[in-house]
């Protein structure tokens, strides 16, 4: 069975983002996306509960890609980011893998290649927040047992 | 990396070296040369400066024993020196001061010895047919040339005149060279160099350290060297490279000769040489290194920088592909339309005219009726395909043609009359007759209006309303679809033009169509908005400019 995964696409080719997400709907999975990087923050503003994943292309007008990364990074830590890049950006796109990207696809993708993707990161991130509910749950009962 | 990169990589190392390199060597070469000339000038200096040294020492040497005998000869009678005892005595006193003398004799004009004293029994010679008599008589002073004698051991001969007319008288010495010998030796260089006189003849006066015996002939060929000192290169008859000065005796026909290695004298050029070569090898690899890993890095972000932009060039011709599909599938998906709307319309018919008793009383009556939905339901299929093929239609380049806004609206609800009589939805048109004819897409147009009028359809429940208006207002011509469904929920409002955005179920809306239509109107110069009043409906606006 196919989980729906929540994703986010951020590039400013409205052409390939749209087909990839038409691709990504036919999946079932949820898709929303954003022609570039202030409209990404923008719609994560607006919704980013329903967010597993953010796709974002590293080249886009305005707020590139690496910007992008950090600003998503930083407010909203849990999303899984997945890059894609040219060949010329890969520098970049180890710089943001640094910087917390979870991985990163050459353009022009292979769709199979970013499903393969799209759902190792959303089982690397619902891993985490299993291990945060966790801690949560150990703290929330040690705090308890304080109290007792 | 490709062949046409490896093929720039070694051009572009081939040249960096040779532009590196040549510079490089021609700077050593010509220190090297340089230094070198340098350091061979000052080699033949020194030679010359040793040279001209160890003359005058000999020279000395010479002169001293010669003016020892010539102030002997000369205040010494001959009388005095013939007594017996008196040359013994005066021998003596010579030898106790290191005068290396074998022996002392006295001649006399008719080349008798009147005195000697010596190891030989020479007492009884006569010496008038002998050549350096003969010579001592008419010049005054003799020195003869080296030999063995009778011993073996190298000697020579001093005699000097004590003029009396016929009274003369000669004092003759015979010199031990050894000690000479010694002082020309003292000149020879490193392990290689020698030094050592010869005759006019060109026979060894000392013996040389490599290649010869004393009074064997050196091989020199006298008739070339010059009278003054001089340094020349030579080879000799073994073939033996040499750097040699050359000095005459001032007042013998000696020549003295000093050879040296030249590759020992140059020895210290040598090493710099070596050492220059180490560097200059060292810093051409360093060079070479870095240039190739330079030109390497370099072509291969060239070649990566190629590769990316023919991605590029792809993509592009990608998207023009799909801009002339997105041409072809608008005007198929119209051609397709109508015979499907004609199709969808039959089919309807037959299966509102087969009704229960016809289906009971005709054996194939269950069938027609099941194929019949069958066949409806694929028409809602092929309808679904052609809208969304039209949807291609959207990215083109805006074909500009003159049209009337109302004529592409009623062509677009055409297209959806069928599903609004379906769901009973009443569909009032409310089109102002006194419009412009404007310059738009005509294809694009009637995708936004297909868009606007399928949600609107969607929006509404069974039995619905639906208002389609247009007018003309301030430069610009306003089509509105309004419908009295839920309307638009305020929390949502921000996102309705953003792409995938739908409130439509999982697999019912792609949430394209609004975002679609939203940069559609933009690029054609006019704009979408709406208003919405929860559970009242919504209505859409789109603006198109009139100019």
């Amino acid at each position: 069975m196919i989980l729906s995964i929540g994703v986010l696409l951020v590039d400013d080719q409205r052409d390939f983002t749209e087909m990839l997400g038409l691709r990504l709907q036919e999946e079932g999975h949820r898709v929303s996306a954003a022609f570039s990087g202030e409209h990404a923050l923008q719609a994560l503003e607006r919704g980013h509960e329903t967010v597993d994943v953010v796709v974002l292309d590293l080249k886009m007008p305005g707020l590139d890609g690496e910007e992008t990364l950090k600003a998503i990074k930083e407010r909203w830590p849990q999303l899984e980011v997945i890059l894609l890049t040219g060949h010329g950006s890969i520098d970049t796109a180890v710089t943001c893998l640094k910087a917390g990207a979870f991985d990163y696809l050459l353009k022009p993708a292979y769709f199979s290649e970013l499903l393969a993707k799209l759902g190792k990161a959303r089982r690397l991130k619902w891993e985490r927040e299993e291990r945060m509910r966790m801690a949560e749950a150990k703290l929330g009962g040690r705090r308890s047992g304080g109290l007792m | 990396m490709h062949k046409v990169y490896r093929r720039l990589a070694k051009r572009m190392t081939a040249t960096a070296l040779v532009v590196a390199l040549a510079p490089l060597y021609a700077v050593g070469a010509g220190i090297y040369f340089y230094f070198s000339g340098i350091q061979e000038e000052q080699i033949k200096h020194e030679l010359s400066t040793l040279a001209h040294n160890r003359m005058s020492a000999i020279s000395l040497f010479l002169d001293e024993r010669t003016s020892v005998l010539e102030v002997l000869a000369q205040t010494s009678s001959k009388e005095a020196l013939t007594q017996p005892g008196a040359l013994e005595k005066v021998f003596g006193l010579l030898n106790r001061r290191a005068w290396s003398f074998l022996d002392l004799g006295v001649i006399d004009a008719q080349g008798r010895h009147l005195a000697y004293v010596g190891p030989y029994p020479l007492e009884d010679r006569n010496y008038s047919e002998a050549p350096w008599f003969r010579e001592t008589m008419l010049r005054g002073t003799f020195v003869s040339d080296v030999f063995l004698g009778f011993r073996g051991k190298p000697h020579f001969v001093v005699a000097v005149k004590h003029s009396a007319g016929a009274n003369s008288w000669i004092l003759r010495a015979t010199i031990d060279s050894e000690v000479f010998t010694r002082l020309v030796q003292s000149a020879q260089l490193g392990q290689r160099g020698d030094s050592y006189i010869v005759n006019c003849e060109g026979n060894y006066q000392t013996p040389p350290r490599f290649g010869g015996k004393i009074l064997d002939p050196s091989g020199i060929d006298l008739k070339h060297v010059p009278r003054r000192i001089n340094v020349v290169e030579r080879t000799t008859a073994e073939g033996k490279h040499l750097l040699t000065a050359f000095a005459w005796l001032p007042k013998k026909d000696w020549l003295m000769v000093i050879d040296q290695d030249p590759r020992e004298a140059l020895g210290p050029m040598n090493l710099a040489r070596e050492l220059e070569l180490a560097v200059l090898g060292f810093s051409s690899l360093l060079i070479a290194a870095s240039i190739i890993f330079l030109v390497r890095h370099m072509v291969r972000r060239l070649e990566e920088q190629d590769r990316e932009r023919m991605a590029f060039d792809a993509q592009l011709a990608h998207s023009g592909r799909l801009v002339s599909l997105g041409r072809m599938a608008a005007g198929v998906a119209h051609e397709i339309n109508n015979p499907l709307a004609a199709i969808g319309e039959l089919a309807g018919l037959l299966d509102d005219l087969i009704d229960e008793d016809f289906r009971k009383s005709h054996p194939h009556g269950t069938l027609f009726k099941e194929n019949l939905a069958k066949i409806q339901q694929h028409v809602e299929r092929v309808r679904s395909v052609t809208h969304r093929l039209l949807g291609f239609a959207r990215r083109m380049e805006p074909h500009l043609e003159a049209l009337e806004v109302n004529q592409v609206l009623t062509e677009a609800f055409s297209f959806l009359e069928r599903e609004a009589k379906l769901k009973g939805v009443e569909v009032k048109l409310e089109l102002a007759q006194d419009l412009p004819s404007l310059q738009t897409d005509r294809a694009q147009l009637q995708q936004v209006f297909l868009n606007l009028l399928n949600n609107a359809l969607d929006a509404v429940e069974e039995g619905g309303h639906l208002r389609l208006e247009s007018w003309r207002d301030d430069g610009e011509v306003v089509v509105s679809v309004a419908d009295n469904g839920p309307g638009i929920p305020e929390d949502m409002q921000d996102s309705v033009f953003d792409p995938f955005f739908t409130t439509k179920g999982p697999g019912e809306g792609t949430g394209l169509g609004l975002s679609i239509s939203y940069s559609i109107m933009q690029k054609l110069g006019g704009s979408i908005t709406f208003e919405s009043v929860p559970h009242q409906g919504a209505t859409f606006y789109v603006h198109i400019p009139i100019s």
